[in-house]
């Protein structure tokens, strides 16, 4: 559905896509996961053909994408990371208004507007404007005014962020719900929980340029840790961090503040193996925690550093 | 387009800004200006209560000075108090007294002031305010209509009669009449600027208008921009919608100060609506143009317009009504660029110099000055794709 080849966009002497190659399917929650400045919001207005680029093409429903190209712009619906709505008009006539702008029928525009309102839950709200909605109602007015026209492709730039958690587990299940009724969806984000939650399948972006891409499964295969194990214990000295080091599969061990971190490799029973280490060695030991990886520790063994940096 | 002109003129009429400096401002400086004319115009003076003491009056006469006159010139003078007591403005209400009862009366504030008409035409008031400037106002006037009688006597003794017969009657012998025949009203000016001051003020549209169409200056603009809807269908409905509003922001202002306040305008209005027409583009289209030559903040570019259009005004005659006329003394060539001065001199060719060719002349001007400020913001505005958002 969408081919990005070679896109190079570049402000000044900042590049802020370097040789972006992005493939994407129709039907997918195609996640595009980065820290702050990744290149991810530059890359969505380069698709919606709002931005120059330096070089590459963009190609969306098998047509390059242009500011003329209204063929692909009518399937597309945009969610844009900035509350992009009249603040003059009421809920219902923002929805109208931009619905308009893709539906010329005013009967199937009204059905449209109305399945839009009643989709974000703002049936009570109608006449309200925006000035007057919470961050969350507000959040989900900017995801209806993107939706309404039903399109078949919709590009989520952070659609959540500053948003509460009970209005963001409401947009995230909206979100799944479309792409049930057939939407290919495109959702950018820097919290990786978001992500893994919805996203079927992830392009790690980091300095303009796709680091990793795949389901969370693929990703997360694709480096070393398979579990993080975490245990509180008190006088561990250094020949026992250099035995627990020796232990099958572990191949990290940190122990700082008296909490020791081991990460091992996806191989079975590192917990159990750990822990009969300590107390073979009569070792007092507090809490446990087992973690499976994260995007944080795909993103961390690629790049050496923090998603949230 | 219906679709986008509805939800404009919806949106600009629910804005505060697009509402108030272009519609509510004027009109509210259109009923400032009434109020002020009209005070100075149509002010209830109270007339001026004064005494006229005459004890010693009998023993001067002006036999040395008037040769042919038998009465004395306090005589001469009460009746010129006369004159001005029974006029239609009743400015003053004379009553003669005694010396002592004059004063005794100015100290309690019964009077605002005392004639003597004994020997030289005297004065004294108790206090410094409008009926005592009054008084010394006609005393001055007595004084230059005596001086001229003499001159006249000496120049032309056998003239004297006539001229006092001349003299003797208060009236105003000066109507102000226009070039082309149309009575003028001083304050008209003041509301010619003040309409052109509105066309300009159209800049505040034109400018939410700018920023609702460049993606690299609002969200808003370019969610817009990425929808199937053209630019130029977007570009058309702000534009349509703006001029439209405005012209009937405008049309509200002329109607209000011609038919509430009663302010006469002696040109037809048809004729006055194709200069307010041309006026509210030139400020649609500067406020376009401001929205749309930089990324200046929208404060910066509000303060900008109202500099513009305030200076514009300003040249215009809007605080000063010479200010016209001394422009067009020293530097003409601004009178003809200046948008609002043109318009302002439309009016007038309208209502006040019944001028056809000059009237012409100022539509003309405001044509091209659109036209160009159009061509201009359409090619700022035209963008579809930016170097950055």
């Amino acid at each position: 559905m969408i081919q990005i080849e070679n896109l190079v966009k570049r402000y000044d002497n900042l590049v802020a896509l370097n040789h972006l190659n992005l493939q994407i399917e129709e039907g997918e929650i195609f996640g595009l996961l980065g820290p702050n400045g990744s290149g991810k919001t530059t890359a969505i207005n380069c698709m919606l053909a709002l931005l120059k680029y330096d070089k590459g093409s963009i190609r969306i429903f098998g047509e390059e994408m242009s500011p003329d190209n209204y063929k692909a712009k009518q399937q597309i619906g945009i969610v844009l990371q900035n509350v992009a709505v009249f603040e003059e008009l009421t809920v219902y006539e923002n929805i109208d208004y931009f619905c308009g702008l893709y539906i010329q029928n005013k009967e199937k525009r009204k059905k449209l507007v109305e399945e839009a309102i009643h989709f974000v839950g703002l049936e009570e709200y109608r006449k309200v404007r925006p000035k007057k909605l919470s961050g969350g109602l507000l959040r989900r007015l900017n995801i209806a005014c993107g939706i309404a026209h039903k399109p078949r492709l919709i590009i989520m730039d952070e659609p959540t962020v500053a948003v509460d958690p009970q209005s963001r587990n409401r947009i995230l299940e909206g979100i799944k719900e479309l792409n049930q009724q057939g939407a290919t969806i495109i959702y950018t984000s820097h919290y990786m929980e978001e992500v893994e939650q919805i996203c079927t399948r992830i392009a790690i972006l980091d300095h303009g340029r796709v680091i990793a891409v795949g389901t969370k499964e693929e990703l997360k295969s694709m480096i070393k840790t398979g579990e993080t194990v975490t245990v509180e214990a008190v006088a561990l000295k250094q020949e026992h961090l250099q035995g627990l080091k020796n232990l099958p599969s572990v191949f990290e061990v940190q122990y700082e503040e008296q909490v020791l971190t081991v990460r091992c490799t996806g191989a079975k029973h590192n917990l159990i193996r750990i822990l009969n280490y300590l107390q073979e060695r009569e070792i007092a030991f507090g809490r446990v925690y087992s973690e499976l990886p994260t995007l944080n520790d795909v993103f961390l063994e690629i790049t050496g550093k923090q998603l949230r940096d | 387009m219906f679709h986008l002109i509805k939800y404009s003129i919806r949106v600009k009429l629910r804005n505060f800004e697009t509402i108030f400096w272009p519609l509510v401002f004027p009109l509210l400086m259109a009923t400032l200006f009434y109020f002020a004319f009209g005070r100075i115009e149509e002010a209830d003076f109270e007339t001026v209560r004064t005494a006229v003491v005459m004890e010693k009056d009998s023993s001067d006469k002006l036999q040395e000075n008037l040769e042919n006159m038998v009465k004395s010139e306090g005589e001469i003078f009460r009746e010129f108090l006369t004159e001005i007591e029974e006029s239609e403005e009743h400015l003053i209400q004379t009553e003669e007294m005694t010396e002592k009862e004059a004063e005794a009366a100015l100290r309690r504030k019964d009077i605002s002031g005392i004639f003597y008409t004994d020997g030289e035409i005297r004065l004294t008031v108790g206090a410094n305010g409008i009926p005592e400037s009054i008084l010394q106002s006609l005393l001055e006037s007595y004084e230059n209509g005596k001086q001229t009688l003499l001159t006249v006597r000496e120049a032309r003794p056998k003239g004297m009669w006539a001229a006092m017969e001349q003299m003797s009657k208060y009236e105003s012998l000066v109507e102000q009449v226009s070039l082309g025949g149309r009575t003028t009203n001083g304050n008209a000016q003041f509301f010619y600027a003040l309409i052109a001051m509105a066309c300009l003020y159209g800049t505040f549209i034109g400018l939410g208008s700018a920023l609702w169409l460049q993606a690299d200056l609002m969200p808003l603009a370019a969610r817009r921009c990425a929808t199937p809807t053209s630019k130029l269908a977007l570009i058309l409905s702000e534009m349509c919608s703006s001029f439209f509003l405005h012209f009937i922001n405008v049309m509200i202002l002329v109607l209000y100060i011609r038919y509430v306040l009663g302010q006469e305008f002696a040109g037809s209005l048809p004729e006055m609506m194709l200069v307010v027409l041309a006026g509210c583009i030139i400020g649609v289209s500067m406020g376009i143009f401001i929205g749309s030559i930089s990324k200046f903040g929208e404060g910066v570019k509000v303060a900008l317009m109202l500099g513009i259009s305030m200076s514009c005004s300003f040249f215009a005659g809007l605080m000063n009504g010479d200010m016209k006329n001394v422009v067009e003394q020293h530097i003409p060539i601004l009178n003809r660029l200046n948008p609002a001065a043109v318009v302002a001199d439309a009016f007038y060719c309208i209502n006040v110099y019944d001028d056809r060719s000059r009237y012409f002349r100022s539509l003309m001007i405001l044509s091209v000055m659109a036209a160009v400020l159009l061509a201009a913001s359409f090619v700022k505005i035209r963008r579809e794709r930016y170097d950055s958002l």
